[in-house]
């Protein structure tokens, strides 16, 4: 007789927090774009002197990597980024006014490979 | 170049699927043998069974090293899309183990082996029982290192290592007990009276611990699933979700077992004997267990290939 309700019981101490854990939020797994600096699509006055990128994930230094063209598509960034983290950046060599390109290509340490890319202005 | 792709994804599902379930059965033996056999009893069945426990530790890790070996080859041509004739040169191969995390706990869980292989030679001496043991959670706790939960920044990322430890030391308790408990049967039928006191009092005492094991797999499951699926729809709509749904079913039916085990054979076995006239029911928790380890064996397959998907979560 009281073995019912005592199952009931146990059924919602189950199911209620799948149920809630399932139903909210949102959690990263695996290397996305979290942020840049410059930031994305935005309008610099004078070209960067380096640009960072921020993953969601953890990254593989060795298997990561990042290149800065400029309108013309020549590369201005000075070769191999610098990964720490979930954090990669690159520094640039000094260039003029146009709409530079960022291409990201990571490998996060779960093996997940993701890449992307976005622009920046700089001056007008 | 696709198939290649695939070739690859495969051959990395398959591998992971082997080496964790070995190692989870090394792990596991040497759990149950701690906290179910050990503790029960010191005579000399305890000490049979903890020899032949051994033996299957010995074989589990055989199986584990040769796996693992695999796998770091396999793992380089899935991280560099190339084939593996393209993927096995000494310079893609040691820039994996000396500059990823990858080759990092690959490296820490060598060294945990050959700890454990030792142990496992000089096993009679209790020192070396209890290093073994530290040293086979140490093996199967660092594959969580490996996967999505050691690939994560920030505090959410703590807790779902923390999680996923506990969930692979758990899964690995239960399949490594259910294979511990099938062979504990297989010596008792070879046994006397003294045999079956000690298998009852072992039986009992791994209910315990498959009540625990559960218990951590389900909660630390529902955390993983939140992690890294997100939603129910993510759930119903990506392969990542469908995969997880499938090895949800066989947790089901694996727990159905369990508890057919649990609240209905081993009561009974405990009453066969006190009593000469009751039917021993060795035989179906035995082919219980059996379908319980084949049950866990699938789910670990999926976890081979869940590991080479992109989570659920970010595949909408």
């Amino acid at each position: 007789m009281s073995k019912e309700p005592t199952m009931r019981r146990a059924i919602f101490a189950c199911v209620i927090p799948l149920l809630l854990l399932l139903g909210i939020g949102e959690a990263a797994a695996h290397a996305l774009l979290d942020r840049a600096e410059p930031r994305v699509g935005n309008t610099v006055a004078t070209a960067p002197s380096e640009v960072t990128l921020w993953f969601t994930q953890k990254l593989e230094a060795a298997f990561s990597s990042m290149t800065v063209t400029d309108s013309a598509g020549q590369r201005v960034d000075t070769g191999k980024a610098r990964v720490s983290g979930s954090q990669m950046s690159v520094s640039l060599r000094g260039g003029g006014a146009g709409i530079y390109r960022v291409n990201w290509r990571v490998l996060s340490v779960d093996a997940h490979r993701t890449e992307g890319n976005f622009t920046v202005q700089v001056g007008r | 170049m696709d198939w290649q792709v695939d070739r690859v994804n495969g051959a990395l599902g398959i591998v992971r699927a082997i080496h964790f379930s070995a190692t989870a059965v090394v792990a596991g033996t040497l759990i149950f043998r701690a906290v179910v056999t050990e503790p029960a009893s010191h005579s000399a069945e305890a000490i049979a069974f903890g020899k032949q426990a051994s033996r299957v530790a010995a074989v589990g890790l055989a199986i584990a090293v040769v796996s693992g070996a695999i796998w770091l080859p396999v793992q380089a041509a899935n991280i560099t899309d190339r084939p593996f004739e393209e993927a096995m040169t000494t310079d893609l191969l040691s820039t994996v183990v000396a500059e990823t995390q990858f080759g990092l706990i690959l490296e820490i869980r060598i060294v945990l082996a050959i700890i454990l292989a030792v142990c496992l030679a000089y096993d009679h001496l209790a020192t070396m029982r209890r290093v073994g043991l530290l040293s086979a959670l140490g093996l199967v706790a660092a594959i969580a290192w490996t996967g999505h939960a050691g690939a994560g920044v920030g505090d959410l990322a703590m807790l779902h290592l923390a999680v996923d430890v506990l969930h692979i030391i758990a899964a690995a308790a239960w399949l490594g007990g259910l294979v511990s408990l099938v062979l504990l049967f297989t010596m008792v039928r070879c046994g006397d009276y003294a045999w079956k006191s000690f298998a009852t009092e072992a039986t009992n005492r791994f209910s315990n611990l498959g009540i625990a094991a559960v218990g951590t797999l389900f909660f630390t499951g529902i955390v993983n699933a939140r992690i890294l699926v997100g939603s129910v729809h993510a759930l119903i709509t990506t392969e990542y979700g469908r995969l997880l749904a499938l090895k949800l079913a066989l947790f089901a039916g694996m727990v159905a077992f369990a508890a057919i085990n649990r609240f209905w054979l081993t009561p009974r076995l405990l009453l066969s004997k006190e009593s000469a006239t009751q039917s021993n029911p060795v035989g179906q928790i035995t082919r219980n267990s059996l379908i319980e380890i084949v049950l866990g064996l699938a789910i670990y397959g999926i976890v081979g290939v869940l590991g080479t998907l992109h989570p659920a979560i970010h595949s909408l």
